[in-house]
């Protein structure tokens, strides 16, 4: 734990002046403010910039549903051209896939992780910076192909030979390509840098299977990022050089194959479904176990069911390929491996209704969500099983049938497990409780929403309808579901919609009752991060938490009494740290995570539409990876292991004394530094 | 730092919860209610739904229904067993905000081995017991070639797709380096008897229909597939599931058809602009029919005679010309017609990129045209299934043609058909042709019978 | 993860010299570089498969007598060779090559020397074998420079055949990646004659070091499997 082992004092005299890194900024201090957002390193309000771009991205992938919708409320529609719809689906889907659903699990875990692992921080906290402004620039330049020349128009699938110069003349893949090269930079960085935190990082006791369920669903999703961005990498590389400078990985008039960027697609692909569901589950897992006052039944299995799930999840990427003729030897062992992947799952779904049985449960709008998860997953897992078993398949795949499976899994399933989350830590990040009335309002217009618009899908996928149409004609029989659906897709944007009502009332209510403090702890939960206060302090923890137990802050709460009865012993509010952050040290912001994550896609501007571009973009690259270099980095950021060693160095310079402004106020009372380490004697 | 709240009401306050009691009554129906819907609403409006995966019509989807029949049931009971469950444990579990007292805890039960260990090997079980039937479904649809079942190539192109028939039987190619091995595959279609490259020049003895592929019924078809341009997926779904055309490869698959039917389909992979608008129809005859049909499309059309000296041609004539002087540039009409095959040699290998347009040989026997979507006739809906078989070897003398869409089409394609003439994918407006012109060329096309 | 429970220190004696305690005993770099390598084992995993997917298909076109193919290399002579031989063996020159990836393998034993004397505090020797490493580092892409030149004199063009895309491709991000080691190593050694790079920063090292040993290693990998194996 790099936050309160080192009881530093404040140097004797006058701190040396800080001089500029590069001679060209200062050093941004504690600002407020929009340069506050822009040069922050700190997890938490990363992690809020990360939800709020994402729900930036969701209105425009909303807006593309919508308008998707439209066109297909009633046959042979001439609401949009064939080119915009093909533009608009592959926007829907990629926008949503990477640039709100992912984002969205990396805007909790950004916020959850260290609070609960008990650290101050993430391992880097510049290069967690980093990550989000690569995620949102990245996002924002594939969303500037709408203005420059069209949208990508082959599928967020993007197959091969379809993605190539010769059937998509447009530039809109050379952005949908350079704008997710980005954006798997910040995934990439961001895996490294959230699992480096896990695995190193925790608070004195906790073990790896004393870690919340959320922090070991990251977990896995972190290692499934780390494994398989780089398989989409290469694959966006090679149709780069294929787009861009003439090579022939994907021309079929030179021998090659189009099954490669399936393939290459797919084993990226496929892990990338239960990255995105992963930390869904992790959030319902924290959930109903609060408000079921009961633990999460079965942890080990719950853990060992999620580390299965990424395992296999890499092992079963062909059967997105049961229908270009792999051959039956291929598609029975993957159709076979992926029924099994049904396993696990289902371990999850029953051992969450365990938690229920027996509980007494309170059902407000979070726990409605999570029992809302539940059993919209539940169908999206069967209708899933239905076209693992590959014969079906054939007539399921690329219909509607396929578009309501993961649909319910992505919305049903994830989204509503963010929602979830969103009100149950809602408190912990912004120090107001959102209005349960309002709330309940948005989850069963949602519910209804939801289910009118997806479910009708199943039955229009069996009835044959191919996905990707822009159109359909009337004698096909499509006519009535698909109109539901359009119904039911515009009652799901007002329950969307309704939760950003729901945080501006809940806001204005609280402001005017006079911001009531809601307490470190409203929900009487489990994990640590309720044992600080709300909305949580800049440098989280005042003291290293020691971990003793699962659900450690509940067991801190409730002991047995003689009868060996739980009861309560202590009120959260009594026992929790007092946010008391004087002398603490903190990481401080920076210029350069947003100025090199800035350069990056000037060069994909660059690559594209010019090679001159690529001049300002390589300048500041390297400008930025100098001043990034030579900014000092804080004992609590990737020099880590340097920096600090240079306070005792003879050629110490100026990169070391901002690292110091820290006492040992808060280290010399804590509970830590009793106990003899089994590292000391080493 | 100010706490205000003591836990025991710190659970968000009271009033707010009572607002929201009369929705926590009410049960998430919306999943229950769809998925019930959904086995009886499928099969309930069958009737006409020309794509339905539910109504098989041929072995090859019949194996496939039979395979799911049980596992609908399965999946059935499953989703009322947890969903229910859910939803009876969430009811009976609730506490109302006002019964709230902290201290009275449930039971904290941690898990439990036994139980857990039960619900992750019972799955285990039931699903590896469904897999062996399901293995055994996937060995049954790949195609065993016998001897004497028709064969059949399907290359799919944007956007249309082109049917060549193995008339015959020596395989698709022709051997066009003279040393006695055939490039491409023998009929029996084994993956691995295929050379490459891959040589789609067109075996003299064979024929080529596009947009409608006419079989045999009650015997199985042979298909090998593959593209011109991009992956695309052949798909009829009440003869078959789908099976991809992929550039640069062959796939195999099959149709079997039980009765004399039409039966439709649609392209299964988005394969650009036009994906929604490149279907297919296979017209199953009866056999005698079907030989029937073979031999008059392996017969020539007659060319429209020239005028006598003096006269004008007749409108037949005048719009043979207009297609040769337009239209023979990309299309092709009587393979052996020595005249225009001069002028535009047949070369499929000349354009990847899709330069090969429909070949319009037999063109007026066809009842759809432009990647099946529409219809040659008038009162035939390409997209229903009501296409009477009975009557198709006689289509061009008892139906009217489609004159005014035929006339739409050739004047302003791209109007009718969203494609990309300028990148030679889909066929150019011609504003040039004068009304007369298509009106002639209409004519002519109306011989090729 | 093992070493999870031990890891979990919960003493702070000790002073600013020594590591911070940390879950798994080891430095956050040290664990975000192991994370950043086995990403990587991926990235060339897939560009390895991509180049034997594409020689194979390439190989197997121009067998088959694909004219296509067959004019994609600019060189008949060169085209018979490799129909004759059926493998892209004729490409190559294997004793140049494996001058080259000698060079870059003793690189490595220069690097493991670099980091024994920074431990040592053996600051001369330490920017004795840094320059070294850097310089056989530069001999092997200088090798590599010469070779593309040379291929595609031979007429293996990056954007003509398959194979040349997918053999550019793969070796040429091979050589980016020596070229930032060689540019890390650099800094290195201008940090150390500045007299910044002392006893306390041997992890630095260490962790360059751990970059370039994986770099050799995928060149062994990448040497055996594109020119060793017909």
């Amino acid at each position: 734990m790099a936050i309160v082992e080192r009881p530093l004092a404040l140097p004797e005299g006058d701190l040396p002046e800080i001089e500029n890194p590069l001679g060209a900024f200062s050093r941004p201090h504690k600002e407020t403010g929009i340069k506050d957002w822009l040069t922050t390193v700190d997890h938490k309000k990363i992690g809020i910039m990360y939800g709020t771009a994402s729900i930036f991205f969701m209105m425009i992938g909303g807006v593309a549903a919508l308008l998707i919708r439209i066109q297909l409320a009633t046959p042979d529609s001439n609401f949009l051209s064939a080119d915009a719809y093909n533009q608009l689906y592959t926007m829907h889907g990629t926008v949503m896939i990477f640039l709100v659903v992912m984002p969205i699990g990396a805007a909790f875990a950004n916020y959850l992780l260290p609070l609960q692992v008990g650290a101050r921080d993430v391992a880097f906290p510049r290069i967690n910076a980093f990550s989000f402004w690569c995620f949102f620039l990245g996002g924002l330049m594939l969303n500037t192909s709408w203005f420059l020349g069209g949208g990508p128009d082959g599928g967020w699938f993007n197959y091969a030979p379809n993605n190539g110069v010769a059937y998509s003349p447009s530039n809109g893949i050379d952005f949908w390509n350079v704008g997710l090269l980005i954006t798997g930079i910040a995934s990439l960085s961001g895996a490294i840098n959230l699992i480096t935190t896990v695995l190193n990082m925790r608070a004195p006791g906790m073990d790896l299977m004393k870690m919340p369920i959320f922090v070991w669903m990251t977990l896995v999703t972190q290692f499934l990022l780390l494994f398989a961005i780089p398989i989409i990498t290469t694959a966006q590389v090679l149709l780069l050089m294929d787009r861009l400078f003439g090579a022939n990985f994907f021309n079929v008039e030179q021998g090659a194959d189009p099954l490669l960027w399936q393939h290459l697609f797919w084993i990226f692909g496929h892990p990338e479904v239960y990255l995105m569901i992963l930390p869904a589950f992790g959030i319902v897992s924290e959930v109903i176990p609060a408000f079921a006052r009961k633990p999460i039944f079965g942890y080990p299995f719950m853990v060992f069911s999620g580390v299965a799930i990424g395992f296999m999840g890499f092992g079963v990427w062909a059967h997105h390929m049961f229908v270009p003729g792999m051959g039956p030897l291929s598609v029975s062992a993957f159709a076979v491996a992926t029924m099994f992947i049904a396993v696990p799952t289902g371990v999850k779904i029953l051992n969450w209704v365990a938690t229920l049985w027996g509980g007494k449960l309170i059902l407000n709008t979070a726990m409605l969500f999570s029992i809302g998860l539940i059993t919209q997953f539940t169908v999206g897992g069967l209708s899933g099983v239905s076209h693992a078993l590959a014969p079906s398949d054939t007539q399921q795949t690329d219909t509607y049938y396929i578009v309501a499976h993961f649909h319910y899994v992505l919305f049903g399933g994830a989204l509503f497990g963010f929602m979830a989350g969103f009100y149950f830590w809602w408190p912990k990040a912004f120090g107001y409780i959102l209005n349960e009335a309002w709330g309940k309002w948005n989850f069963w217009v949602m519910v209804v929403g939801f289910n009118l618009t997806f479910g009708p899908m199943h039955i229009l996928g069996l009835q044959g309808m191919p996905r990707r149409i822009h159109t359909y004609d009337a004698a096909m029989g499509f006519n009535l579901w698909n109109l539901v659906a359009t119904i039911g897709s515009m009652i799901l944007a007002v329950g969307v919609l309704l939760f950003v009502v729901n945080a501006l009332v809940s806001l204005r209510d609280w402001k005017n009752a006079g911001r009531p403090n809601p307490g470190p702890d409203p929900w009487d939960a489990r994990t640590i991060e309720w044992s600080i206060q709300s909305p949580a302090p800049e440098h989280n923890f005042d003291y290293d938490p020691q971990i003793v137990s699962v659900d450690d802050w509940w067991y801190q709460k409730y002991a047995e009494d003689e009868t060996g009865r739980l009861r309560k012993v202590a009120h959260g509010a009594d026992i929790a740290q007092p946010g008391n952050g004087e002398g603490v040290h903190l990481p401080a912001p920076s210029y350069w995570p947003i100025l090199l994550a800035a350069s990056l896609p000037l060069l994909g501007y660059g690559l594209i539409f010019s090679l001159w571009l690529t001049i300002p973009g390589g300048f500041l690259l390297v400008v930025s990876m100098f001043g990034w270099a030579l900014e000092p980095a804080d004992d609590l950021d990737l020099a880590h292991d340097h920096d600090d060693h240079d306070d005792h160095d003879d050629h110490d310079d100026q990169d070391d004394h901002e690292s110091i402004v820290e006492t040992a106020s808060a280290e010399d009372t804590a509970l830590v530094g009793d106990a003899p380490s089994p590292g000391d004697t080493a | 730092m100010s706490v205000s709240l003591t836990p025991t009401t710190s659970l968000t306050p009271t009033t707010k919860i009572r607002k929201g009691r009369n929705f926590v009554r009410r049960l998430p129906l919306g999943p229950t209610g769809a998925l019930a819907s959904l086995a009886l609403l499928v099969s309930a409006c069958a009737e006409d739904k020309p794509l339905n995966t539910f109504e098989p019509r041929g072995p090859k989807a019949q194996g496939i229904y039979d395979l799911m029949t049980p596992i609908w049931i399965i999946m059935i009971v499953v989703f009322v067993v947890v969903v229910g469950g859910t939803l009876v444990l969430t009811v009976i579990g609730r506490v109302k905000p006002e019964d709230y007292d902290e201290n009275d805890l449930p039971k904290q039960v941690h898990g439990h081995t036994v139980a857990e260990l039960a619900w992750t090997i019972a799955p285990a079980i039931l699903l590896a017991g469904v897999s062996f039937p399901m293995v055994s479904a996937i060995w049954d649809l790949e195609r065993d070639n016998k001897p004497g079942e028709l064969d059949v190539m399907v290359i799919g192109q944007q956007w249309y797709w082109e049917y060549r028939y193995d008339v015959d039987g020596d395989g698709f190619f022709e051997d066009v380096d003279g040393d006695g091995e055939l490039y491409g595959i023998e009929g029996d279609g084994d993956q691995d008897d295929k050379e490459w490259p891959l040589n789609l020049a067109l075996d003299d003895d064979d024929l080529s229909v596009p947009n409608q592929l006419v079989i045999p019924a009650g015997q199985q078809v042979d298909l090998t597939l593959t593209s011109r341009d991009v992956v695309h997926s052949f798909w009829i779904p009440r003869l078959n599931g789908k099976r991809d055309t992929v550039p640069g490869r062959l796939t195999f698959w099959s149709i079997d058809a039980d009765k004399p039917g039409e039966y439709n389909g649609a392209c299964g992979e988005f394969c650009g602009l036009s994906h929604a608008r490149m279907r297919m129809s296979v017209v199953a005859l009866p056999e005698a029919e079907f030989d029937q049909w073979l031999k008059n499309q392996m017969s020539l059309s007659e060319v429209p005679e020239e005028p006598a000296q003096g006269q004008d041609p007749s409108p037949e004539r005048a719009g043979y010309e207009v297609f040769a002087s337009q239209c023979a540039r990309c299309h092709v009409v009587n393979n052996s017609d020595s005249a225009l095959q001069e002028l535009y040699p047949k070369d499929f290998e000349a354009d990847l990129l899709s330069g090969a347009a429909p070949d319009l040989t037999k063109f007026a026997t066809r009842s759809v045209f432009a990647g099946a979507i529409f219809s040659q006739y008038s009162g035939i809906d390409p997209d229903d299934d009501n296409l009477d078989v009975t009557n198709y070897l006689q289509l061009a003398g008892t139906e009217r043609l489609n004159e005014a869409l035929l006339t739409r089409w050739i004047k302003n394609a791209p109007e009718e058909k969203a494609m990309y003439p300028e990148g030679r994918r889909g066929m150019p407006a011609f504003p040039g042709l004068s009304d007369t012109d298509v009106e002639n060329l209409v004519a002519y096309l109306a011989t090729l019978d | 993860m093992t070493t999870a429970t031990a890891g979990v220190s919960v003493a702070d004696s000790h002073d600013g010299n020594e590591a911070h305690r940390t879950s798994l005993n080891l430095s956050n770099m040290k664990v975000a570089m192991w994370l950043f390598l086995a990403s990587e084992c991926l990235l060339f995993g897939a560009l390895i498969s991509t180049y034997l997917l594409s020689k194979a298909r390439f190989l197997t076109e121009l067998l088959a007598g694909n004219p296509i193919v067959e004019a994609s290399i600019d060189n008949p002579g060169l085209v018979r060779e490799m129909q004759e031989t059926g493998s892209v063996e004729p490409l190559f020159d294997i004793p140049f090559t494996s001058f080259s990836s000698f060079v870059l393998l003793m690189s490595s034993l220069a690097m493991v020397l670099a980091h024994k004397a920074v431990s040592e505090a053996d600051y001369k020797n330490t920017r004795i074998w840094l320059a070294t490493t850097a310089l056989l580092g530069s001999i092997f892409i200088a090798g590599q420079i010469y070779e593309f030149t040379a291929f595609k004199e031979e007429g293996l063009s990056f954007t003509g055949s398959l194979l040349g895309s997918a053999f550019y491709t793969l070796t040429g991000f091979h050589g980016v990646h020596v070229s930032i080691g060689i540019l890390m190593l650099l800094t290195l050694l201008v940090l150390s004659f500045k007299g910044k790079l002392n006893q306390d920063r041997a992890e630095t090292v260490e962790l360059v070091g751990l970059y370039w040993h994986f770099v050799d290693i995928v060149w062994v990998l990448i040497f055996t499997i594109v020119y060793l194996i017909p």
